[in-house]
């Protein structure tokens, strides 16, 4: 069989973190193949912490990747603290859960309006959006300084938080500041509402409708967030986040320094702010209860282009749930910072929901060093279903102008919220 | 400079974190009057990596092949080269096992798989091509980035700090953690610019703007302090080398202290 084409390629999807392209091969009798091009550079992170002392080894991690640095580093700390035999008060648990919706916030803002709205309304670049589109750039700074300003106050800085540390914090904000931060996100909560009301208007493209297999933590408590003990599946089924090798496979290919991950074997799967939805709504409680409940025609679990009216209906949650966390902490006020921790022996996983989806951390501790680590990221467990939806989009326009069929394939890539750096480590086999 | 400044951000492998301290502030969107920016993917769809600009900004350690090639195309380009952030100042975190082997690394993370790119370790920008000026720090604090456009878009060149992060932590007043803690804080060799930030968290400095430069980097007093607190040489190379593992003294300087000590 003949090529009619030459392969339609992005080098380098703009408007995503990291470095990753498209590939899409057309034949005579259409589209043959298409391939994410993962071409950023290994960083070998579990092998390279593996023997290096606990405490450095957690610095370290969250530098897997920046756009959610503080899921790397909340969810290597649960998996040490598992690991070592610790549980953190439940006090601390709460300020640890702010400070990661605090990334959440931020990650969100930055997604939907820097990285995606400018396809929408026909930009190349968000800065360029500033004269027009005045509210909507005052909005998206307005809250990703809200989610950076959080992690400062408790993570010590917005990327690679390094106030986090085995048994607690290094130092903890005051009083008047957690008071501030509560005032702070209740004058929030309109912007995410606009947030929700524009991303509710914008184009949901059919053409990559179809059945996804979704897959999320199951919240602890019954409570919609980011921590959880089991993962949950769209099919039903439940399972311990320990038992993540025997329902998950991770597979070298050869176009990509990234693994790809299947479930059961050779299923693609999605994770993210809709699989979350998907999974969990019925944990969902105040505005953002109501939301999803009016919404719902739009937040189809068939099209992952719902996954960014997810994320702004998650902005609506988060503000609220943080709201309600912060009063849980100073319902115990003054708070200790951290407790001691004695370094054992042990073995310890942990999933959490990052911005972009569930983040997996698998460690082993020996002597008070990292014995064996393995570490999947969002992006990493995303990457077989966003090659399946490319494709689908691809084969409805493969007809088209290749600019168009570029432009579409990247914004379907988009709505995955990619952080390629951070899928490119990968996972010991 | 004169017109419109021609700017160019470029990755190489890394956490995005630099250009996501660039992205985050505010203060860019004054600065768009003055500048067009020829190349930055994380935000620009219409971005080049082979024009010409005045100033190329770029992230992350050299860690493929291709990356070779990139950034000797961004130096034919560049009338200034920035190397911005620690993985491309000195190679980043993913420099701490430089002494093991590509395929060492490579078998322990992805075991028989193969790739079709051509991986190598990382190293930092400077092993391949001349650097103007640098921006330390993982991430740099806004100021720096502040400072050095400001100093570049009036025609000027930005200073290198000389004095190490212990110097802002005596002036802000923050408990000594070294000292009063017994923590092996890197402060005491590593480049000011940050407030020390993290021992006005509690928190023991980890070295992540890297040594002060000019030699002055005292690998030796610091490693003689730590050997005094019953910590072996093995750990203090492992945490010194974090963000220094390209340093060509640390390993001599270290060692001098434990010459003929029995490990």
């Amino acid at each position: 069989m003949k090529n009619l084409y030459l392969p339609i390629t992005v080098d380098h999807i703009a408007r995503v973190e990291g470095k990753g392209g498209v590939e899409i091969v057309v034949g005579d009798d259409g589209v043959k193949e298409v391939r994410l091009n993962i071409i950023e550079g290994p960083r070998f992170f579990e092998a390279i912490t593996v023997g290096k002392k606990l405490d450095e080894a957690l610095a370290v991690y969250p530098r897997i990747c920046s756009f959610c640095s503080a899921a790397h580093k909340l969810t290597a700390v649960e998996a040490a603290e598992k690991a070592i035999g610790f549980t953190p008060r439940e006090e601390i648990q709460a300020l640890r859960e702010v400070l990661y919706i605090g990334d959440m916030i931020e990650s969100h803002a930055l997604h939907l309006y820097l990285l995606v709205l400018p396809d929408y309304l026909g930009y190349s670049n968000p800065l360029k959006m500033v004269n027009e589109y005045k509210k909507e750039i005052g909005i998206a700074l307005d809250l990703k300084n809200l989610g950076s300003w959080m992690m400062d106050e408790l993570g010590a800085r917005a990327i690679h938080q390094e106030n986090v540390v085995l048994g607690g914090f290094g130092k903890l904000p005051d009083k008047a500041t957690l008071e501030t931060m509560k005032k702070r996100l209740s004058e929030a909560l309109p912007k995410a509402e606009y947030t929700f009301e524009l991303f509710s208007k914008l184009e949901q493209y059919e053409e990559v409708e179809g059945p996804i297999i979704h897959v999320a933590v199951k919240p602890r408590g019954d409570v919609y967030g980011i921590y959880g003990d089991y993962i949950k599946v769209s099919d039903g089924f439940e399972f311990p986040v320990e038992d993540y090798k025997k329902h998950i496979v991770e597979k070298v290919v050869e176009h990509s320094f990234a693994k790809h991950s299947f479930y059961n074997g050779e299923k693609p799967f999605m994770v993210g702010a809709l699989p979350r939805l998907v999974n969990n709504a019925e944990t969902l409680y105040g505005r953002a209860r109501e939301l999803y409940e009016s919404h719902k025609d739009l937040l189809r679990p068939t099209n992952p282009f719902a996954n960014n009216l997810a994320q702004a209906l998650e902005l609506v949650y988060f503000i609220e749930r943080g709201i309600d966390l912060i009063d849980e902490a100073l319902a115990k006020w003054p708070i200790a910072p951290r407790d001691r921790v004695e370094v054992k022996d042990g073995f310890g996983v942990s999933t959490t929901e990052a911005p972009r989806g569930i983040v997996t951390y698998a460690l082993e501790v020996k002597d008070g060093r990292v014995a064996y680590a393995d570490i999947i990221t969002p992006t990493a467990y995303n990457f077989a279903m966003m090659e399946v939806h490319v494709r689908m989009m691809a084969e409805k326009h493969y007809n088209d102008d290749p600019e168009r069929l570029k432009y579409l394939t990247e914004m379907v890539v988009r709505a995955y919220d990619p952080c390629i750096s951070c899928s490119v480590h990968v996972a010991r086999l | 400079m004169e017109g419109k400044v021609r700017i160019g951000f470029y990755a190489l492998t890394s956490c995005y974190g630099c250009q996501l301290q660039l992205a985050m502030m505010d203060e860019i969107l004054q600065l768009l009057p003055h500048a067009e920016i020829v190349c930055w993917f994380m935000l620009e769809r219409d971005s080049y990596e082979d024009e010409p600009v005045d100033i190329a900004f770029i992230e992350g350690s050299v860690s493929t092949e291709e990356e070779v090639e990139l950034v000797k195309k961004i130096r034919e380009n560049a009338k200034i080269v920035v190397a911005v952030g620690s993985c491309a100042v000195h190679g980043g975190v993913q420099s701490w096992e430089k002494d093991k082997s590509l395929e060492e690394l490579w078998k322990t993370v992805y075991g028989d798989g193969k790739v079709k790119f051509e991986p190598k370790m990382a190293e930092p920008v400077e092993n391949y091509i001349k650097v103007d000026y640098r921006i330390y720090g993982c991430p740099p604090e806004k100021k720096d980035f502040l400072y050095a456009l400001g100093t570049f878009l009036v025609g000027s060149w930005p200073e290198d700090i000389d004095y190490p992060v212990c110097v802002e932590c005596r002036l802000k007043g923050h408990p000594c953690i070294l000292i009063e803690k017994g923590e092996p804080c890197l402060g005491p060799i590593t480049r000011a610019g940050c407030d020390a930030r993290c021992p006005g968290f509690g928190v023991a400095c980890i070295g992540c703007r890297g040594a002060i430069g000019y030699d002055v980097a005292w690998f030796d007093s610091l490693a003689r302090t730590f050997k005094e607190k019953g910590i072996s040489k093995e750990e203090i190379l492992q945490r010194m080398k974090m963000f220094n593992a390209h340093n060509p003294k640390l390993e001599e300087m270290v060692e001098k202290i434990f010459q003929g000590v029995e490990e």
